[in-house]
């Protein structure tokens, strides 16, 4: 990419290589699917926290393919706020839902006290509550919140122009 | 003077490792005039201490490795001798991981910042380096 | 030189001085007996008579040992139980909790050297035993992040969550955001 200074003194513009951008249009699902593999942390080694990392690192992918004003458009500012805190939500609703569903009789986040038990048993409840409710909203903050820092790192105030005018409009 | 040496410097190297690696790092943090250099000194200084404490739940028969198995219950998963959990296998201690977890993630989230940080300060300055910092900020009425 | 790199050194040599005179207190590489992960040594002692051990052998604590442990404010509530495993007698307490099972090991008696020690369980040894059993997923590291600690990993998510916002509050570029 460009070397420092101002917008005007760009002595590298960004160009699409082809090899770069066939490998990246091959890698980023199948690297999303692995994230999703690790976020399971249950059967193996794993847990919300990696998963959420490395598909983050696929966002990374595409901006090294493909150019930072195309990544942004993948992943606007509106939905960073929006999906930082559906992540935050899940956690502590799950939490609140267990105190909620047992009518106050357990305590915050004693996942053993849904009325799911009753069918299933105590200990598929707390693994299935830990895998699907817990794990994925940690994934979703972890990715969210690694992708906009990213970005906001990255984002040099110039480029807009700059990128618009190489692709021609594309 | 044989034994000392080996009950106290061969017996617990994972300690020696950390130690220097901790040194190295606070020093970068306090000695070096870049502010890139510190935030690498940071880094250092954590990974020293993350190491440390993940080594303290190694539970290896008679020291010296070999014979522990990570802490995943074996034979729990129905591809492994048919879902029948094996008894007597040695487990390492499962507190450190996840303690060293939330540590790892602190730890990434403090760097970002630390690098948040660092731009603004180059975009008011010009420079990055502390000591110019200072002469710039000293100039000022 | 420079000041700051001398005084840098000089005080990185006297940590290094200072890490080298705890050295005796860490425990060795490796070490199934260190405090972190098997038990800790509580230098409860009485003598190892043969009255003393058959009473153990049948379920009942010397007195003598009931009133030290209760002494030191350790817990010991009423309805506990005394079993044999291998060369000592593991003490299970009953602890009350909701929806966990109610006697859990916690002292461990071994006789060494012709005194009967007592022993506390570190936490650890609950979570490899009653992984699979109370939570069904076999990976311990997760269960512990998410049920057994469940609140430090709610307050790690808004430390991350956090340092999003901060990063966003400056690196604010006029005209965008």
């Amino acid at each position: 990419m460009s070397a420092g200074g101002k917008a005007q003194e760009h002595e590298q513009k960004y160009k699409r290589d082809v090899i770069i951008t066939t490998i990246a249009r091959l890698m980023i699902p199948f690297i999303q699917m692995y994230a999703l593999y690790v976020m399971v942390g249950t059967e193996g080694a794993g847990g919300g926290f990696q998963g959420g990392v490395v598909f983050a690192a696929s966002f990374v992918l595409f901006v090294t393919a493909f150019g930072i004003t195309k990544g942004r458009r993948r992943l606007p500012e509106s939905w960073n706020a929006a999906l930082s805190s559906l992540g935050l939500y899940f956690y502590a609703g799950i939490g609140l839902l267990c105190i909620i569903l047992s009518l106050f009789g357990a305590q915050y986040l004693n996942y053993g006290a849904l009325p799911l038990w009753t069918i299933i048993g105590r200990p598929a409840t707390r693994g299935l509550s830990i895998t699907f409710v817990v794990e994925v909203g940690i994934a979703i903050t972890v990715m969210a919140v690694f992708a906009s820092i990213f970005f906001d790192l990255a984002w040099k105030g110039g480029e807009d122009k700059e990128d618009n005018k190489e692709e021609g409009g594309e | 003077m044989m034994e000392w040496l080996i009950a106290e410097v061969f017996a617990k190297y994972n300690y020696w490792v950390s130690i220097v690696l901790m040194l190295i790092g606070f020093y970068a943090m306090i000695a070096k005039d870049n502010l890139m250099k510190k935030i690498i000194g940071l880094n250092i200084f954590q990974t020293a201490i993350i190491l440390f404490f993940i080594s303290l739940g190694d539970v290896s028969i008679g020291g010296w490795g070999g014979g522990v198995t990570e802490p995943i219950v074996k034979g729990a998963l129905p591809w492994e001798t048919g879902g029948i959990v094996e008894h007597g296998v040695v487990y390492a201690n499962p507190l450190p991981h996840v303690l060293m977890l939330t540590a790892i993630v602190v730890g990434a989230a403090t760097t970002a910042v630390a690098l948040a940080l660092v731009i603004r300060l180059h975009e008011e300055y010009g420079t990055i380096e502390e000591s110019e910092i200072i002469e710039k900020e000293r100039e000022l009425p | 030189m420079k000041a700051i790199t001398a005084s840098a050194l000089l005080f990185v040599i006297l940590l290094g001085a200072l890490f080298i005179y705890v050295a005796e207190d860490i425990p060795a590489f490796g070490d199934p007996n260190s405090p972190a992960n098997r038990w800790i040594n509580l230098s409860i002692g009485i003598d190892a008579r043969s009255h003393v051990v058959e009473s153990l052998n049948e379920g009942i604590v010397p007195d003598a040992l009931v009133s030290e442990i209760k002494n030191r404010g350790l817990p010991l509530p009423e309805g506990y139980k005394v079993e044999r495993e291998g060369e000592g007698w593991n003490i299970l307490i009953p602890k009350g909790e909701m929806f966990y099972p109610n006697l859990e090991k916690y002292y461990f008696i071994m006789n060494e050297g012709n005194r009967l020690w007592v022993y506390r369980y570190s936490v650890p040894v609950r979570w490899e035993e009653r992984c699979e059993e109370e939570i069904g997923v076999p990976n311990m590291v997760t269960a512990g992040l998410a049920d057994y600690r469940g609140y430090d990993t709610l307050g790690e998510t808004t430390v991350i969550f956090t340092a999003g916002v901060s990063v966003i509050l400056l690196l604010r570029r006029r005209g965008k955001l």
